[in-house]
């Protein structure tokens, strides 16, 4: 059975199509960014335009600024997610306590209830503390979906740790910090990496809940892609949408640079 | 053990930042309110607006409209008032009724992050039933007197009472493409029978989508005997039309578009089908939408656009403050240049809308500017317009009939 398998899928054809799957919506979106009167049954645009590019490029668009706000904000919600992620993760992987399984589920909630709920409730939460329509409010607020998925891959990262190594350090005369710095930290770089990745996409794609904390002073990139891509203009949508990828597609390449070094 | 030390010093030091935002420092300036406007002279108020920031909420899927108000309109505000204009970008008017909502809630009665949002039709009731908005201030605005009177008296059949300000307005409309036949049918009945002789070429947008609801209610008043009858819920007037509006749908529906087993579910979609020539019809709330889609490259150059013999639907949008808006003052002084002549002449030029006006309100400078605006291909002489305009109907036909669609005509196999 097993050989047959093995005949039958060629790991060629699986790569191909995957391949293809990742690229075609890609090269299709490029391809719609400058193209003007393109109709069924047409297969490819007749005419091309820059009218996309340009106005994403023209200061009026504001895509420039929200581009900006959206890479500030998905970078600081990163390194906050983890510094909150990292002493209960390793609470949670290395220690045993009273009632565990509830925080773990108190902890994984937001993301398990529906995002509108959590949106509408955080933002009447704010609301009560005076903390909307801030850089710093919509920080916080992305903070509720990110640490969630930074808890869980570090936890993953702690239960493969050992902590003994510490203690070897240590007895071998290394510094507290050294240890951090040499000891504790490669070992859980990997779950750092990961969980940097998921917390900055999942910030970098906030929609509800940045307009409603932010009350729409805070313009990240998902704001003005929303408006379009209700509207129908599906050139500028489709700029737009690439220029939202971005991370993800540098994200992914250097992932496969890390495989194929590793 | 110092690892430990670190992260919780780091995570008091987030904890520090968070209690710190939380003591934000409250203005003890008294609110700015409508009956303070109504003493004010309107000099006054443009005194107060006077160096400001607004903050305005409007729906932002269009790039020549953005690129208009980002750039044109925001720098005549900044001369003629030293008013910094800030576009709140929206995908969905909701969106900012539902936030409003909340803080009323909250009672976040002050310091709001919107000063005004262009609204309309059911955003405007539930604004209005929810107290969502700031005051009575459209009659107290010097440019109101461009509007015709009824402009400002209901919107989708809820009393205005000068909660919002006529701004812009809207009258549905049909394409077609001449490429494909000359001449559109003009009746619902003409409609009716082009869609048997034509299988699978007209579709229309499923309700409760605005556009879709509104082409509905078009029927709805054929049947009814005219729009004017639709002015205040009648039990027995909608139950009479309204049978005889689905027995219509229903006769059409297996001559639609997939059989009509199914329907689009927005304008976008619709457009999509037309311009890929799978049907032969779209429609929209606003005169100038084809020419808009031509210049965007969606619509061949051949579209243009009919109404109705017998009329069809138009209405104004509005300008409206919420109830905690920051700035109210400069809300105000926004809200009357974006209704006066100079900025409407230049709005048309630029994007192409609808002249709003009342021409008898113009004088002859502006009159004769009015009349040499540029006119799109695709768009109706506003003669024509105007000659075929009738009015919305009562907000309860426009519930009843979502509603019902769903029973009688969707779920009906």
């Amino acid at each position: 059975m097993s050989v047959i398998l093995k005949k039958t899928t060629n790991p060629r054809i699986a790569v191909a199509i995957f391949s293809l799957a990742v690229t075609l919506p890609l090269a299709w979106l490029i391809v719609q960014s400058f193209a003007r009167n393109w109709r069924f049954p047409a297969l490819f645009p007749p005419e091309s335009s820059w009218r996309a590019w340009s106005y994403l490029l023209d200061s009026a668009s504001g895509v420039s600024t929200a581009l900006l706000n959206s890479l500030v904000i998905a970078l600081l919600v990163t390194i906050l997610a983890i510094c909150l992620a990292l002493p209960a993760a390793r609470g949670i992987a290395l220690h045993d306590f009273k009632g565990k399984n509830l925080v773990l589920f108190l902890l994984l909630l937001p993301i398990l209830s529906p995002a509108i709920a959590t949106a509408i409730g955080g933002h009447a939460l704010f609301l009560r503390y005076g903390l909307t329509d801030s850089y710093l409010s919509v920080i916080l607020a992305h903070l509720i979906p990110t640490v969630p998925y930074c808890v869980l891959t570090l936890t993953g990262s702690f239960l493969r740790f050992d902590v003994n190594l510490e203690a070897q350090a240590r007895t071998l005369g290394a510094s507290a910090t050294q240890v951090l710095r040499f000891v504790t930290l490669p070992s859980i770089a990997p779950g750092i990496g990961v969980s940097a990745v998921f917390a900055f996409l999942i910030s970098w794609s906030q929609y509800l809940t940045t307009w409603l904390i932010g009350g729409g002073k805070i313009v990240t990139l998902p704001l003005v892609l929303v408006g379009f891509q209700r509207s129908g203009d599906e050139t500028v949508t489709a700029a737009l949408t690439l220029i939202f990828l971005i991370p993800t597609i540098i994200f992914v390449a250097l992932t496969a640079r890390f495989w194929r070094e590793n | 053990m110092m690892i430990k030390n670190s992260l919780i010093f780091l995570n008091l030091i987030f904890l520090c930042l968070v209690i710190s935002a939380c003591q934000n420092s409250k203005t003890n300036v008294p609110k700015f309110t409508a009956e303070d406007l109504a003493k004010a002279n309107w000099q006054q108020i443009e005194t107060k607006a006077r160096g400001t920031t607004v903050n305005f909420a409007m729906w932002a899927g269009d790039e020549n409209r953005n690129r208009f108000f980002q750039t044109n309109a925001a720098a005549a505000l900044k001369q003629k008032y030293e008013i910094n204009l800030n576009i709140v970008p929206l995908g969905d008017t909701a969106e900012v009724i539902s936030k409003l909502l909340n803080e009323k809630s909250a009672e976040k009665n002050e310091n709001g992050s919107v000063d005004m949002i262009w609204i309309n039709g059911e955003n405007f009731r539930t604004a209005k039933q929810g107290n969502l908005l700031w005051g009575k201030f459209a009659e107290h605005l010097p440019n109101i007197r461009y509007y015709a009177a009824e402009a400002g008296r209901r919107d989708f059949g809820t009393t205005i009472e000068g909660l919002e300000a006529p701004w812009q307005r809207a009258q549905f409309v049909l394409a077609y493409d001449t490429a494909r036949f000359a001449e559109p049918p003009r009746t619902i009945e003409k409609l009716g029978e082009w869609i048997k002789a034509h299988p699978n070429r007209f579709t229309y947008i499923a309700p409760p989508d605005f556009t879709g609801s509104v082409f509905l209610r078009h029927i709805l008043f054929h049947f009814g005997g005219g729009a004017e009858k639709f002015q205040t819920f009648d039990e027995e007037l909608y139950k009479e039309a309204a049978t005889k509006t689905f027995a219509f749908l229903n006769e059409i529906k297996p001559y639609l578009w997939r059989k009509g087993e199914t329907f689009p579910n927005s304008t976008k979609e619709l457009d999509r089908l037309f311009a890929n020539n799978e049907v032969d019809f779209s429609f929209a709330y606003g005169a100038s939408f084809a020419t808009e889609r031509i210049g965007r490259g969606e619509y061949p150059p051949t579209v243009r656009t009919f109404v109705f013999d017998s009329g069809t639907i138009g209405n104004y949008n509005f300008l409206t403050i919420p109830f905690n808006a920051d700035n109210p003052a400069g809300a105000l002084v926004v809200i009357n240049y974006f209704m006066s002549p100079e900025f409407q002449i230049e709005q048309v030029r630029q994007i192409g809308s609808v002249y709003p006006h009342n021409l008898d309100a113009l004088n002859d400078a502006e009159k004769k500017a009015v009349a040499e605006l540029p006119r799109g291909a695709a768009t109706l002489s506003e003669a024509e317009l105007l000659e075929h305009l009738i009015p919305e109907a009562d907000s309860e036909y426009l519930e009843r009939l979502e509603k019902d669609w769903r029973e009688k005509v969707l779920l009906n196999f």
